[in-house]
């Protein structure tokens, strides 16, 4: 365990090197990154702007959401989609077998590959966001209430990474992976609305196929105190199964890339 | 001979590949109904290698090298037959193993492309978990060795290639493996970086008393480094024994090189039973300036070995 923590350190302070080694680079990762955080706010300030409520969300509950979205996108972007993207390279490359005859775990080495340091920015700004929201609301979440956005939080990063792995096991079928990646990006848009907005399938779909409503809708309503205990504990149930699985189906793909690729 | 660390055992490995025919109408055929053919990269091959020793392993492209090593290292299954590298099974790929073995690819690399080889250095010394003072210790000796300079602190993308396969070897030996895999590691370099390689691939041997099994187009490689060939193609084991034995059974001759005075060169092959009294005359002759007797290249001796197979079989 201390090894792998070290070997993640070593990991993250490379991927710290590379963003600083190029000047023009670095400034302008900054700068994007700051332009994302607002540029997530324009849709729902347009949307609410014309009405106050929309399925029963107010103009700061619906930005408590966004700041979860901004929060996991930031992860998604800086810390699950970068190793994912170096995946493929190796497949296509063929350079996994490095990482393959490497003592370490496969999956770890993979997905600790690379980082977007400056994503971290959309964190910070995630948690501002949220913090203005609640102070807008004239709420303050019991530290119950905290606890639960929390766990519910890990859990959906937890599903982020999950379902990059499951992205990354394609890779070894199907070689072309953009396709998919864009896919997963457009679908995870949706997350920056409450998930009750979506009605009929849209719902069905955004809370069990692509849990979005888990990942972006119900840390926020723990925290407004609407959440139900037992979908909050529905909801990590599922989370645990869904990582349970993704790591079975690499295993799998690992197996397959062994006794098929030359 | 030493304890076997490498036995492969009847070693087959087929790969099953989709074929078509060319063109868009087979193409689209193809989407709906794949044909499939079994192609046989390794056949029944079966070898053992001692602890220490240094190996070149030869055949055309396609003869089944690269596949053989993957076998050996753990990243192809083998459809049957039994391999076992350091008494490991190198399917399992079990981390024991792993710590053992190294792979070096001439065609492929491992270091981080933007950032300097010092960087994919600390990278595999985190996960081969060595102790910092092991860790300089080896990397000291492995500069020394190399005669590497500085070239750790720029980033990879700025090193030639030859620097860049020195690091390679450095970072693929920092755990200190007891058996080598080296598929083409002088590939594309030019001869005094070869020279250089193959002197450091023979010092570590050496040095640790590793085993090494080699693939390498350059005969030169074979040549200075592997007292011992193992001959495929097809994936069947052609020939498994001495350098020089092969040498002579292939082409028993030796080639005569004679300079006159004039200045005109002659070549002639002669066969070993003849090659005295030939000298001989030779030097009796008038004119005669210079004369050297030498082994025919390697490279003529495989393109033989090759050719005679072909038309045997």
């Amino acid at each position: 365990m201390r090894r792998y923590l070290r070997l993640f350190a070593v990991q993250l302070r490379a991927s710290i090197e590379l963003a600083l080694q190029y000047r023009v680079d670095f400034f302008v990762g900054g700068a994007m990154a700051l332009f994302w955080l607002f540029w997530n706010l324009v849709p729902m300030v347009v949307v609410w702007g014309r009405r106050p409520t929309i399925a029963g969300w107010g103009f700061w509950e619906a930005l408590l959401v966004v700041a979860w979205f901004t929060l996991l996108r930031g992860v998604l972007e800086g810390a699950v989609q970068p190793s994912l993207v170096q995946v493929v390279e190796h497949i296509r490359k063929g350079t996994l077998d490095f990482v393959l005859i490497k003592p370490a775990d496969a999956q770890f080495l993979v997905s600790t590959a690379r980082f977007e340091p400056w994503r971290g920015l959309d964190s910070l700004g995630a948690i501002a966001l949220a913090v203005y929201a609640l102070h807008r609301l004239g709420r303050v979440p019991a530290p119950g209430e905290v606890a639960i956005a929390l766990l519910l939080t890990i859990a959906a990063c937890a599903l982020l990474y999950a379902f990059a792995i499951l992205v990354v096991s394609a890779a070894f079928w199907v070689v072309r992976l953009d396709n998919l990646i864009y896919l997963f990006n457009s679908v995870f848009d949706a997350g920056r609305w409450p998930s009750t907005v979506f009605q009929g399938a849209w719902r069905v779909l955004f809370t069990f196929v692509v849990p979005l409503a888990l990942m972006t809708t119900y840390p926020p309503l723990a925290l407004l105190g609407r959440l139900k205990v037992s979908t909050a504990i529905a909801g990590l149930a599922g989370a645990v199964a869904f990582v349970t699985m993704a790591r079975l189906i690499w295993l799998r793909a690992i197996g397959h890339y062994t006794s098929a690729s030359s | 001979m030493p304890e076997p660390l490498i036995e492969v055992d009847a070693l087959t490995k087929e790969y099953r590949v989709h074929e078509r025919a060319p063109g868009v109408v087979a193409a689209l055929a193809s989407v709906l109904r794949r044909k499939y053919k079994i192609a046989r990269a390794v056949d029944a091959l079966s070898f053992s290698i001692g602890a220490g020793e240094r190996v070149g392993f030869l055949g055309p492209n396609g003869a089944g090298k690269t596949t053989t090593l993957k076998v050996l290292s753990g990243l192809l299954h083998p459809t049957s037959g039994t391999v076992r590298v350091a008494g490991f099974d190198p399917r399992r790929r079990e981390h024991p193993f792993l710590r053992n073995i190294t792979l070096v690819m001439g065609q492929k690399q491992q270091l981080l492309w933007d950032l300097p080889p010092a960087d994919t250095f600390i990278l595999n010394r985190a996960i081969y978990d060595l102790p910092e003072r092991e860790y300089q210790e080896t990397l000291g000796e492995l500069t020394e060795l190399l005669e590497r300079g500085d070239l750790a602190e720029r980033p990879t993308r700025q090193l030639s290639l030859g620097e860049r396969m020195k690091c390679e070897l450095v970072a693929a030996l920092l755990h200190r493996p007891k058996v080598l895999f080296l598929d083409e590691p002088t590939i594309g370099l030019d001869v005094s970086m070869q020279v250089t390689l193959r002197d450091f691939i023979r010092r570590y041997n050496e040095r640790f008393g590793a085993t090494v099994l080699l693939t390498s187009h350059y005969m030169d490689d074979v040549t200075a480094l592997c007292p011992r060939v193992i001959v495929i193609d097809k994936g069947r084991l052609t020939y498994d024994g001495d350098l020089q034995a092969l040498a002579h059974r292939v082409r028993p001759h030796k080639r005569v090189r004679v300079r006159r005075e004039d200045g005109r060169e002659e070549t002639v092959d002669v066969p070993q039973s003849e090659l005295k009294a030939r000298v001989t005359q030779l030097l009796a002759e008038r004119g005669i300036a210079d004369l050297t007797v030498e082994d025919p290249p390697l490279e003529e001796v495989m393109r033989e070995l090759f050719m005679e197979k072909r038309t045997t079989t």
